[in-house]
């Protein structure tokens, strides 16, 4: 297989009136990869059958929470799901197993 | 004066035309023979500033392991 | 990829030949008015019956070191990839072109001489696979589609643990049986395609946030094309547009064939 060839890592540039919205951008991305990779585990697990009923209700309730809770904060700071280049190319891979 | 992050696209793809111009991306996959590929890293400066680099692949893959051996 | 000279304590220094590309045939003054990189002027080696196209240019700024700098800087990558190009679009114009790799160095025209000998048979083969056509780059991609935004929440008000998860298990399948769909349509359409080509490749899909393309790219097809031939191709990517009006397909070219002709380096 061919290497990767690697070009700089992308620049985040702030200044002080913009950098707490461009932080909190970047701390939502990363929130809602791990929120997204935990929903698509939570949907392993329960197609694997072996929790009980109760789990399998704590665990939706839970990510449904979660979710609700995502969209409040992207709505917040007005930024969809597209803005926070969530389905990055190779990083969509990843995540769609 | 609002920031981005720099993201723009190198090329869009081209449109049918006589004698093509190719686009950054495809003339740089053609001619250097392997992806080209934004490492999945933020370097966050201020004013101008580099302060920090954030190695999104590496918290990704920790996530993961964790994930798999649940 | 290049021959290494140092000079005073391990850096390298002087001048070094850039080979752009090899062809069969070339007028010395052919490439008179083209710039090679710097500005430098183009020179056309003639050797085995091979015509190599060489510029002088700065080992500090393409010898090994210079080049593990240089090939991490977009604005360096884009400068010297778009002159190579021109360069060999003017050589193309005069026949046959086997494209080299960006940053091909060799120390001197011994050096160039030497490499075209190495790769004589090769070279020789590519040139008369590619004479007389050109490359054409096809894309088509799965328009993605957008999960139910926050909107659809009032019916999940009531809505609990279990029928949530459920819920979002149907999204994923559907997705996937979109994302199924949409390779086998991209599947089809490379078949098609290499139908009317000489040869066919199906390159790795790009990053989005280089292309700036939305949806998932599911065909990055190159297709070498005979000139004769560019007009029924042309008719088959129409043809394969209008038969998936959601896959937008992307065509562009002639091109110099850069996907068929380049040698892998040992």
């Amino acid at each position: 297989m061919t290497e990767q060839r690697r070009l700089l890592p992308q620049r985040l540039e702030t200044d002080a009136e913009s950098v707490e919205r461009d932080l909190f951008k970047l701390v939502l991305t990363i929130i809602e990869l791990v929120r997204q990779l935990m929903e698509k585990q939570a949907l392993r697990r329960v197609d694997q059958g072996d929790l009980t009923d109760e789990q399998v209700e704590g665990l939706g309730t839970g990510l449904m929470h979660l979710e609700q809770a995502m969209d409040e904060l992207k709505a917040r700071y007005d930024l969809t799901t597209a803005d926070l280049n969530i389905d990055l190319g190779p990083l969509g891979t990843l995540l769609s197993d | 004066m609002s920031s981005s992050v720099q993201q723009q696209p190198l090329g869009r793809p081209d449109t049918q035309q006589a004698g093509g111009q190719i686009s950054l991306v495809d003339l740089l996959d053609r001619l250097l023979g392997t992806g080209v590929v934004l490492a999945g890293d933020v370097v966050i400066s201020l004013a101008g500033v580099d302060l920090v680099q954030v190695r999104l692949h590496a918290l990704i893959s920790t996530v993961r392991e964790e994930m798999t051996q649940r | 990829m290049a021959e290494q000279a140092t000079g005073h304590g391990g850096r390298l220094v002087g001048r070094g030949r850039y080979l752009y590309a090899v062809s069969r045939g070339l007028p010395s003054d052919a490439l008179a008015d083209v710039p090679g990189l710097g500005d430098g002027r183009l020179e056309v080696l003639e050797h085995q019956g091979l015509s190599a196209v060489v510029s002088d240019v700065d080992l500090e700024e393409y010898g090994e070191e210079g080049l593990r700098r240089n090939l991490e800087r977009l604005d360096w990558l884009e400068e010297v990839a778009r002159r190579h190009d021109e360069v060999v679009h003017a050589v193309a114009e005069h026949g046959p072109v086997a494209p080299l790799r960006l940053a091909t160095i060799c120390l001197d025209d011994v050096g160039v001489r030497r490499r075209v000998e190495e790769w004589h048979d090769a070279l020789e083969q590519v040139l008369d696979r590619v004479d007389g056509r050109s490359e054409w780059s096809v894309k088509a991609f799965a328009a993605r589609a957008e999960p139910q935004p926050a909107a659809s929440a009032p019916a999940g008000e009531g809505e609990g643990g279990a029928a949530y998860l459920r819920r979002k298990k149907a999204e994923t399948l559907t997705r996937a049986e979109g994302e199924e769909q949409a390779l086998k349509v991209a599947e089809e359409v490379h078949a098609r395609l290499s139908a009317v080509s000489v040869a066919s490749r199906r390159l790795p899909p790009q990053d989005p946030r280089l292309t700036g393309h939305v949806g998932t790219m599911t065909l990055n097809g190159a297709y070498l094309v005979d000139t004769a031939r560019a007009d029924e191709f042309a008719d088959a990517v129409r043809a394969a547009q209008a038969d998936h009006p959601e896959a937008g397909i992307d065509a562009a070219g002639p091109w110099p064939p850069y996907s068929f002709a380049m040698l892998e380096q040992p």
